[in-house]
């Protein structure tokens, strides 16, 4: 049975805030949403968590269930985990004095993803070339970089789940490393570790599947860049004030080091434009996604090897829980891009031995997805297929939501299911000239 | 019980809509959870002959019919029908003019695939009188789980 809640684990709602205008109805892509007594109800496992109802909701009803800054108040070791995301929102700001201004804020440490990114580029591109003789996977392969994408796949699109490139996702082998090396040394002293996952979406990050052997003990919390931000730049305009450059040190290489082919990947485009692959495409946007990803199943689009899909508008930079302006911070990565350059550091050749061990495997099952995502109502007989069609042809619909329904269909399905009475459709009431 | 049938209509060519009679096919099928399989094998043949009748066929439609033992695929239209049906089934042959293979179509793999994909395919063609073409899909033993 479907559990209805106003919140769900990726967004929290305010009750008091709703005015019952629907317009989230008509942009969740998973139809996850109704409107009750003028209040949006969202069936919880039908919520993959991209935002979009955040991103539209004119009332600020709608907010990401991440958490606050004053977390960091408590007595423990915070570490930052940092996407690139992040640097764009500082335009003309140097990336290390970003996480110089984290650090004052009380982190810990600063874990930068560009080191993990060219792991999961070299990983990608090896992956790619073997799959031409070996041919394990199907053609297009999917970028698994974007976790809405991913679910949006075991929800709507559970054929193309073989297509999901199995390489763990960079934030996962950044998660992975933190955990095997940073925290064994804190838990040995006794003390605490919190991981702070800095997010421009909503998305949690599931880390209980990662192959680590021995779990450290740790809390793992996301943290929206918005968030942060207002404390953050206070910090940041502090340190571009200070004359001379601040002076620190860092034990881990990858504690400060962001890189122009980094900052790249905010942008829709930024994971395949420094990739070595033939034929690969980046699409963006979630009506765009779903478009191709619907093409991909009728068998299109096999001669292309890699996809990047994004369902935000220009990629993570347009993601819901940015602090400005996708546009404006588009710029600022152009910038960064120009005077860093785009080489990677690391060397193939000791990624390529860690891939033989197969470190960078990913080792979900596309079935477990399933389960969580898809599958979630039961299947429609003929009977009910026929039903559907008579309420349809009673309604004669426009799609008007003032039912509560996304749309027409979806209403009529919610009637032959039994999660909505017919009468609910104004266009039934007006013809019956009696109000239910 | 009586079958379940629904009807698509397709406008000759109209490359930007093209492909949507077929993803209607496909997400009606989801919703009745048919096994993923068979959901792309109809997918593909309705696509492949949804894009026939973009290309040469002028307008048509595109029904399929549920019943408890099987998926059935009809695709007609009106426009210059099929000469040579037995030709036309080879892999390879095709009608299509430069244009359309510029656009990556006309590859002659439309029928054959639609061949393959299907279990049973009959085809009905006149020259000037349009074409309709009707596979059918086989479900396993016991139907539509449900």
């Amino acid at each position: 049975m479907i559990s209805e809640n106003t919140s769900t684990g990726y967004v929290r709602f305010d009750q008091n805030l709703c005015v019952g205008c629907g317009s989230c109805l008509r942009v969740c892509p998973t139809k996850a949403i109704r409107v009750k007594s003028k209040k949006a109800i969202r069936i919880v496992e039908q919520c993959i968590g991209c935002g979009e109802c955040i991103r539209t909701c004119r009332e600020g009803a709608v907010s990401a269930a991440t958490e606050g800054p004053e977390l960091l108040e408590r007595d423990h070791v915070a570490i930052a985990l940092v996407s690139p995301v992040l640097y764009a929102q500082f335009p003309g700001v140097m990336p290390k004095d970003v996480l110089l201004g984290l650090r004052q804020m009380g982190f810990e440490h600063t874990i930068d993803m560009s080191y993990f990114l060219e792991i999961f580029q070299f990983a990608t591109e090896e992956f790619i070339s073997r799959n031409r003789k070996s041919q394990i996977a199907p053609w297009p392969l999917i970028s698994p970089v974007c976790p809405v994408v991913v679910r949006l796949i075991a929800f709507r699109f559970p054929n193309l789940l073989p297509n999901v490139l199995p390489v763990l996702r960079p934030v996962a082998l950044m998660a992975r490393e933190v955990k095997s090396r940073l925290i064994p040394e804190y838990n040995k002293k006794g003390k605490d570790v919190v991981l702070y996952y800095i997010n421009p979406c909503p998305t949690k990050i599931e880390t209980a599947c990662l192959p680590v052997r021995k779990q450290p003990a740790s809390t793992e919390i996301a943290l929206g860049i918005n968030d942060i931000y207002p404390e953050l730049i206070k910090h940041v305009d502090q340190i571009e004030a200070a004359e001379g450059i601040p002076f620190y040190q860092t034990r881990f290489e990858y504690e400060t080091c962001a890189t122009g082919n980094a900052s790249m990947w905010g942008m829709s485009g930024g994971e395949i434009a420094d990739m070595d692959i033939d034929k690969s495409l980046a699409v963006s946007g979630m009506e765009e996604t779903i478009r191709y990803l619907e093409k991909i199943e009728l068998g299109l689009f096999q001669d292309i090897e890699y996809i990047e899909f994004r369902t935000c508008r220009e990629g993570c930079l347009g993601g819901v829980l940015n602090a400005i302006d996708k546009y404006l911070a588009k710029g600022a990565v152009q910038k960064m891009i120009k005077r860093f350059g785009l080489g990677r550091r690391l060397h193939r050749d000791n990624i390529l031995r860690m891939y033989e061990k197969g470190e960078f495997r990913s080792e979900k099952k596309p079935s477990k997805l399933t389960r969580l995502f898809g599958a979630q109502k039961e299947a429609l007989s003929i009977d009910s297929m026929h039903k559907i069609e008579k309420v349809m042809e009673v309604i004669k619909g426009t799609d008007c939501t003032a039912c509560g329904a996304p749309d027409c269909r979806t209403f009529a399905e919610d009637v032959v299911r039994g999660n909505a009475a017919l009468k609910e459709c104004l266009f039934v009431a007006a013809r019956t000239g009696k109000k239910g | 019980m009586p079958k379940f049938k629904k009807r698509f209509n397709i406008k000759g060519r109209d490359f930007i809509r093209a492909g949507e009679a077929s993803i209607n096919v496909q997400n009606l099928l989801k919703s009745m959870d048919f096994n993923p399989r068979l959901i792309r094998r109809v997918a593909i043949c309705g696509y492949e002959s949804e894009m026939n009748v973009v290309m040469h066929g002028g307008d048509g439609s595109l029904s399929l019919e549920v019943d408890t033992d099987r998926l059935i695929l009809k695709i007609s239209d009106d426009g210059p029908g099929i000469e040579d049906i037995e030709l036309a089934m080879q892999a390879g042959y095709s009608t299509a003019n430069d244009d359309y293979r510029e656009m990556g179509f006309g590859a002659g793999m439309g029928l054959p695939n639609m061949k393959k994909n299907s279990d049973q395919i009959h085809i009905e063609s006149k020259k000037n009188q349009g074409t309709v073409v009707r596979m059918v899909f086989f479900l396993p033993e016991g139907g539509k789980t449900d």
